[in-house]
């Protein structure tokens, strides 16, 4: 069968794309600009404040804030309501000495989820 | 669902490139269909069909990506968010998805109503389709300027699915014009369609530089920045091929104007669509106005353009890292792994060891040799004087022979990862398909060289290979640990993947401009000295 020229030019057009599309770089999108407690720093327990501030709005609803506790079990930490549209604020409470890490993932405002971590370490008072 | 989330990044920017690129064809149609192709004259009634068929193919294309894109993006919410559908089912992509499948159904339903007035109705599903891409783009996240910006985006993904979707649209409806002077009446009115549109289209592209690049070493200094910039320059690129067009329509009549001018919108086509898929890769990336730590400074960049030997001895399979997965694993468990954003799937990056930089480096280095030695005998072959360089595309195969061995040093045949590791990691993957492609490549352009293959589409395989593979360069990730090195291998790599372009469309303009077009004569000259270009800058990449 021969392809009418439309149909060969949307074939390769389509092929040309599609192998295109397989080499898109999958880089993340929001960034976090500043975060409290900030990565690898040391704070005083046993309830710290958390902020994250992206340079995005961010869909506080259907972003999650995780602690992982320095015996690798995970606690969903509740995200404020209040917090402007590029921040996600919540509070740890009842934290010993030793090393954490709050896990993140956002969804931004234009769809894109994007996720990291903050390690930092908790002293006594 | 593991699977899902490992591929999820790049399942994402796929469905968004699909989604853009047949929004563009869906939008670009109409456009044509109300504005080009209906001219008072019932001999365009062929014309009309073939652009009502192809917009209903590219709205069910656009919704069944969309429906894609959703489906992937819920699914990896609710399994990784621990949300139900019905918490998911707010979120703006879904809503922006909902509108584009409603806005393309009713385009497919549209089109099948065999009434002139109904295509003027087409327009308003159109524009819903461009609502929904802009309510997916940078502009709804921003924290200032968020409606001005997203007017400006609309104008600009506007004129781009008028000029480029139309382009196709026109390219289609040439041959079934009834006559030279009703195909004429059609390029004349596209002109002054796609004159317009790429006026909005720099106007808007411009204020949005200013709004997400906004400094000139914000340009040169981020991954952004340089895409941006090699947008720009692709549209240069475009837009000479649109003047060519021009002066084409305006010169008297002739039996090769139709000609010339359906090639050059060829050449046009393929170049605009690599324009916006590289549009689509944006999207994926921070605007450069944010980063403002970690961009490279122009001491950087002249420190590592600065020319050197290039390096043709490599290191030992022994000295680089046994096997990338475990190290990377290693390297997150203990926190030495960047901790920046990375999107669902990613492990993050660590930092390349020397012996993985000069292993990359000699890599590049000898495809340098192997490219420029190619452009130099290409160059010979075109002056006719020396028979026995037409064989210059067998130099390939030891390219490929070359990538097939050293661009993954950690699977098969020289790392302990087996050879099915190939299916399972894209990068990787990808490696292989590009080895396969550089021998079809040789093979192909081998005959047409050498005489074997003198007319048909398979001359074209070399053009059409070298400017897609060029384009998949221009977005070609590096994992180089961290994001000054990244964007100083994109700063090299995107002069790589725009010389690629030109040598490929050169070589297809050489190759279908009738031979009365002297346009014909510089392109053939010009593919070879993109690829004598490709093979010096090959030679001077660095890593360190």
């Amino acid at each position: 069968m021969r392809l009418s020229y439309g149909n060969r030019l949307a074939v390769s057009l389509f092929a040309g794309a599609a192998m295109f599309l397989m080499a898109l770089p999958v880089l993340a999108h929001a960034i976090l600009l500043e975060s409290s407690p900030s990565i690898n720093t040391t704070v005083a327990g046993p309830s710290i404040p958390i902020k994250l501030r992206f340079n995005v709005r961010i869909d506080a609803t259907r972003s999650r804030l995780t602690l992982v506790t320095p015996d690798a079990s995970t606690q969903l930490l509740a995200i404020s309501k209040n917090a402007p549209a590029d921040i996600l604020a919540s509070q740890a409470q009842g934290l010993i000495p030793g090393e954490y890490r709050i896990r993140w993932q956002v969804l931004a405002s234009d769809g894109h989820i994007t996720r990291g971590e903050i390690p930092f370490k908790v002293m006594q008072p | 669902m593991a699977r899902l989330l490992q591929i999820f990044g790049f399942l994402s920017v796929l469905f968004r490139g699909g989604t853009l690129t047949f929004g563009s064809l869906t939008i670009g149609g109409i456009v044509f269909l109300n504005f080009v192709a209906r001219i008072a004259n019932s001999q365009s009634e062929t014309v009309t069909q073939i652009c009502l068929r192809w917009i209903r193919r590219a709205a069910v294309a656009l919704a069944v990506m969309q429906m894609a894109y959703i489906l992937a993006s819920s699914l990896i919410l609710m399994q990784s968010a621990d949300m139900t559908m019905g918490d998911v089912s707010g979120a703006n992509f879904v809503l922006a998805g909902i509108l584009a499948i409603a806005s393309a159904l009713a385009i497919v339903a549209l089109s099948g109503v065999q009434r002139p007035k109904i295509y003027a109705v087409m327009l308003a599903p159109a524009a819903l389709i461009l609502v929904s891409s802009v309510m997916t783009s940078h502009a709804m996240a921003r924290l200032d300027y968020r409606f001005p910006l997203a007017v400006v985006t609309a104008l600009h993904q506007g004129a781009t699915a008028t000029w480029l979707g139309g382009l196709f649209y026109l390219l289609i409806a040439i041959p079934r014009s009834p006559d030279n002077q009703f195909a004429r009446q059609l390029i004349a009115r596209f002109s002054k369609l796609a004159l317009i549109s790429v006026a909005v289209l720099a106007a808007a592209g411009f204020t949005l530089s200013l709004a997400y690049v906004g400094s000139i070493p914000a340009i040169y200094g981020t991954s952004y920045g340089i895409m941006v910039a090699t947008k720009v320059v692709l549209f240069g690129t475009l837009l000479l091929l649109g003047a060519l067009n021009f002066q084409i329509a305006r010169s008297p009549s002739g039996g090769s104007v139709i000609s010339s001018l359906k090639r050059f919108g060829e050449a046009e086509l393929g170049i605009g669509i690599t324009v916006i898929l590289t549009a689509a890769s944006l999207t994926s990336l921070p605007p450069a106005i944010d980063l403002k730590a970690d961009r490279v400074s122009r001491q950087e960049i002249a420190a590592r353009l600065a020319p050197q030997i290039p390096r043709l001895a490599s290191p030992a399979v022994q000295d680089l890292p046994e096997d990338v997965y475990a190290a990377e694993v290693t390297a997150f468990n203990g926190g030495t792994l960047s901790s920046a954003s990375f999107v669902p799937g990613q492990a993050g990056t660590r930092p390349n060891t020397p012996a993985e930089k000069s292993w990359s480096e000699y890599n590049h280095h000898w495809a340098g040799l192997i490219v420029l030695a190619i452009g130099l005998l290409a160059f010979l072959a075109q002056t006719k004087h020396f028979p026995w360089a037409r064989n210059w595309p067998l130099l390939f195969l030891g390219l490929s022979l070359f990538l097939f061995l050293r661009s993954d040093p950690e699977t098969w045949p020289l790392g302990p990862n087996g050879f099915w590791v190939t299916l399972q990691d894209p990068e990787v993957l990808l490696h292989r398909i590009f080895s396969l492609l550089v021998i079809g490549l040789a093979i192909f352009e081998w005959r047409v060289q050498t005489g074997r293959v003198a007319t048909g589409n398979a001359r074209l395989v070399f053009p059409a290979l070298v400017a897609v593979a060029s384009a998949l360069l221009l977005t070609h990730s590096h994992s180089l640990g961290n994001i000054k090195e990244e964007v100083l291998a994109e700063l090299s790599h995107a002069p790589l993947a725009i010389l690629g372009v030109v040598a490929g469309w050169s070589r297809w303009l050489e190759l279908r401009l009738p031979a009365e077009n002297k346009v014909r004569d510089r392109m053939a000259w010009l593919w070879p000295t993109c690829l004598v270009l490709i093979g010096l800058l090959l030679l001077n990449y660095r890593e360190m």
